[in-house]
């Protein structure tokens, strides 16, 4: 029964995700109904994998660790920002000491800093994260709402196609060691980790949109204009996740269990892509989890580009106007994401390479 | 074991993606969402609206909004170049003879967007809010030429019936000043001093501005506000003048200037009025460009505390050695080279006042002035917020005065909000900054570097000229201003020369052939009523 279930939720899982990004990308409504069964089949597999594999205290051990750190994370920024030359009110029409004064009154600005603090870490303690200071009226949970979700979006599409092209990539050029396959990948590789994508998107946009007409060049409103900013997005990491797959896969290649295989005589295919691949992506996987925490909570430099409403310009904007509680959001939210991936990534280990144990 | 045999898998995928195709209905084409483009002005408005609370907001991109679908007592002629008022809610409006009294006769018939009728009361309950402390609007002090307005923003008066504002009858204001005021009404024409209905901003608090809830008068009213992405306006069939002739206007937030021209070039976009500063020269040979000055000035300040520049002679010398045709050349977007303080398109506007360039008499006034040896001229600093365009007059100068004086420059720039305090607190021997004016009169300018003013960072002050603003400020007769706002430039940029004005701003549009009518000014005032599409 227990085996039976392990094989019945990863899969069922993956389906319903599957799905998610699929009606995602053509622009469809998602069912509230798949939502649920994806939230269901993620914590009915972390559930069950943390249970099967005896982790309950590990996780719950990460999982207070990754309080305290979103704590500190919570404190330091908070009295980092004061520290910042520049409060959120200055600007080029310097406000008349009154207007001032009133403004100070109205945000708690006029309060000592302790009160400030205290009064935020408790507003973060129940999950209110204060207004805007220049969204006037608008609560930060509001602006991370309405933002967010759009970036989970950019990120994902271009996560899934960052691991389609690289992994393949990384392991036939490994197999094919030294061909001019194998070149040819490398030297793509290579440009996609140095070229910036300031450069590469308008490029892009230049070709695909302007001279043949096929996409559009900014907007986030369906397919055609999802292509440009998620190629441009999953080109670096799909690239880096190349390499890495590569080097890893031609050390496993060499391996003696790989030997044993061979001489059991496995197709090639088989000890590629049954054998060498799983033990191969250590690497790539603690790669994924700071590249996740990133692409997810929104880059400020894509979505500037093709102007797509997420979450980034406000991780950089908020910082620029000295919008504290927008700043204080956002760097939340993008810590929390980072957490959450870490402890993913540290899980999924043992799940490929059993030997690694958690403690 | 293997519960999903590879069949059964493909069985499963498929049925769950055809009753899934079946169910799920596809999200609208968000491609103007449906609106009609021929019925529809699509314009960029750079950035999410920080607020459509008029009380409250402070910045150019929700004022766009509130002048759509408000109005105020006073609107300006846009037909007029010089910006003359024309009537708005208030039909017209009379001073007693020393502009300190004002009757405003409001205009009967006008109904706001839930029916109900506009009375006078709903001004004095926006100027209430406006001034109330909890509000702590940064706009406050737009009003504090009103009686008593000032202590009831600080909190010192709590009864509102104190401050100079009555409501007469639904359909006449009386305003009281605090002093003379020749150009009050002007300041009628802003989004801070509009009537505002209280019983809607206390029904919803807030959220009082999003559609649905928000109740306004103007031609155009607000139909959709999706944040961050874009908002629609559509014309409001019961307002009291002529209506809107397009039905649509759709807003888009797109913030990078670039990628704003790249949909403009797709013809997703009709209007753009930010455009990538180094494109605009190639974008001038254009039919659809057009460029307008606009009443914003860019200059650079004097440390007057600190030497050199705490003796005038070497500030004058500055001032005359720096050539700003060199600098609108290579910017090439049409600025105008600008000596005087008042900025092209304004009345009091003077093309020959100031320092003008003239390199020997600058060698000449620095040779005078002491550093007839250069090596004793110390080296200073022209201080700049992070900004290409900042960095590239700079460097300008830099070069210009190396030439000119033979003296050493050093460039010092700073993120924008570190580089504000510093100019607050500890100006740079040279900074620049720049004025933009809020209502088409020169106050707007003189009054800013008056001895008292929290904008004048170069701790510079003048009785003779603080004298001469303020009793301009209570002339009404045009010519004797003129002559006063005279003296003062020459005060200004000719005899103390505390500040070197570089240039005149212009406001650049890409507008497509199929929008007709769109209004050009030197406010950049965009009242969209009168635009046509087609």
């Amino acid at each position: 029964m227990k085996e039976k279930l392990s094989y019945l939720l990863g899969p069922a899982l993956l389906i319903c995700l599957l799905f998610t990004v699929g009606l995602s990308f053509f622009n469809y409504v998602i069912p509230t109904a798949l939502w649920f069964a994806d939230l269901f089949l993620a914590g009915a597999v972390f559930v069950y994998y943390t249970v099967s594999q005896n982790n309950v205290v590990y996780v719950a051990k990460r999982l207070a660790e990754a309080a305290v750190v979103i704590f500190v994370i919570a404190s330091a920024t908070f009295l980092l920002l004061r520290v910042l030359p520049g409060g959120p009110f200055d600007q080029e029409k310097a406000l008349p000491a009154e207007v001032k004064a009133n403004i100070d009154k109205k945000y708690h600005l006029d309060k000592p800093l302790a009160y400030q603090y205290y009064r935020y870490i408790s507003g973060v303690a129940v999950g209110d994260l204060g207004e805007s200071y220049k969204y006037i009226g608008r609560n930060i949970s509001d602006i991370v709402s309405e933002t967010l979700p759009t970036s989970i979006q950019l990120g994902v599409f271009s996560l899934i196609l960052a691991f389609l092209i690289g992994i393949p990539a990384g392991v036939i050029s490994a197999s094919k060691h030294n061909t001019l396959f194998d070149s040819v990948t490398m030297a793509f590789a290579i440009s996609g980790v140095a070229l910036p994508s300031f450069l590469v998107a308008p490029v892009l946009i230049l070709i695909f949109a302007f001279w043949l007409g096929w996409l559009e060049p900014a907007l986030w409103e369906g397919p055609t204009y999802y292509i440009l900013p998620v190629v441009v997005l999953g080109t670096r990491p799909a690239a880096v996740i190349a390499r890495l797959t590569r080097a890893s896969v031609l050390e496993v290649i060499r391996s003696d269990y790989i030997r044993t295989a061979r001489a059991k005589g496995l197709s090639e295919r088989v000890i590629l892509f049954k054998h060498v691949l799983k033990n191969s992506l250590i690497p790539v996987l603690t790669y994924s989890g700071p590249l996740a925490a990133g692409v997810i909570t929104g880059t400020f430099i894509i979505e500037q580009i093709f102007a797509v409403p997420g979450m980034g310009k406000h991780l950089v904007n908020s910082v620029t106007n000295r919008d504290y509680p927008l700043i204080l959001g956002t760097t939340l939210v993008f810590s929390m994401a980072l957490v959450l991936a870490n402890l993913v990534v540290d899980l999924l280990y043992s799940y490929f390479d059993p030997r690694i144990k958690l403690s | 074991m293997q519960v999903f045999s590879k069949k059964r898998l493909i069985g499963v995928v498929l049925t769950t993606a055809m009753a899934l195709a079946v169910g799920c209905t596809k999200k609208k084409s968000n491609d103007n969402a449906g609106y009609d483009p021929k019925e529809t002005l699509r314009l960029n408005l750079t950035t999410e609206p920080p607020s459509l609370d008029w009380s409250k907001s402070t910045d150019t991109t929700s004022a766009f909004i509130q002048y759509n679908f408000m109005e105020g007592l006073t609107e300006y002629n846009l037909d007029d170049p010089e910006l003359s008022l024309r009537s708005a809610l208030a039909m017209e409006w009379t001073a007693n003879k020393d502009a300190s009294e004002w009757t405003f006769k409001l205009r009967e018939g006008v109904k706001w967007t839930d029916g109900k009728p506009f009375t006078a009361q709903h001004v004095v309950d926006g100027w209430k809010r406006l001034l109330e402390p909890a509000t702590a609007s940064e706009y406050a002090y737009f009003l504090y030429s009103v009686d008593n307005a000032k202590a009831f923003n600080e909190g010192k008066i709590k009864d509102f019936s104190q401050v100079g504002v009555k409501a007469i009858d639904d359909q006449t204001l009386k305003v009281t000043l605090n002093q003379p005021k020749s150009y009050f009404p002007y300041l009628l024409t802003h989004h801070s001093t509009y009537p505002i209905r209280l019983d809607v901003v206390a029904t919803h608090g807030d959220t009082w501005t999003e559609p649905g809830k928000i109740v306004t008068l103007g031609a155009y009213k607000l139909k959709e506000w999706e944040h961050d992405n874009h908002i629609v306006l559509e014309r409001n069939d019961d307002y009291y003048g002529e209506k809107a002739k397009t039905k649509y206007v759709y807003g888009y937030m797109i913030i990078e200037n670039s990628t704003a021209l790249n949909l403009y070039e797709k013809g997703k976009i009709d209007v753009l009025y930010t455009l990538p500063s180094r494109e605009i020269g190639r974008l001038k040979a254009r039919e659809d460009y057009s460029t307008m000055p606009s009443l914003g000035i860019y200059y650079y300040g004097f440390n007057t505390e600190k030497p050199p520049f705490n003796d005038p002679m070497v500030r004058k010398a500055v001032s005359m050695a720096i050539d700003r045709d060199q600098i609108t050349t290579l910017l090439n977007g049409g600025e105008v080279p600008l000596t005087s303080w008042v900025p092209k398109g304004m009345f009091g506007y003077e093309q020959a006042r100031g320092t003008g360039f003239d390199p020997s008499k600058a060698q000449k006034l620095l040779d005078e002035a002491g550093f007839k040896d250069r090596k004793k001229f110390p080296k200073i600093t022209i201080g700049f917020n992070t900004n290409e365009d900042h960095q590239r007059i700079a460097e300008n100068v830099q070069a210009q005065l190396k030439k000119t004086l033979g003296i050493q420059v050093e460039l010092a720039n700073e993120e924008w909000k570190t580089y504000l305090k510093s100019v607050q607190t500890n100006p740079a021997n040279i900074f620049r900054l720049g004025w933009m004016a809020d209502f088409p009169d020169p106050d707007n300018f003189m009054n800013l570097m008056m001895t008292e003013s929290e904008n004048n960072h170069t701790r510079w002050g003048n009785k003779e000229y603080d004298r001469l603003i303020l009793e301009a400020t209570k002339t009404t007769d045009k010519k004797k201003r003129a002559e006063m706002y005279s003296q003062a430039q020459s005060i200004l940029v000719e005899k103390d020369v505390p500040v070197a004005p570089i240039y005149s701003m212009v406001s650049h549009y890409l507008i497509n052939d199929r929008v007709k009518q769109f209004p050009l000014n030197s406010m950049g005032k965009k009242l969209l009523k009168d635009v046509v599409v087609e």
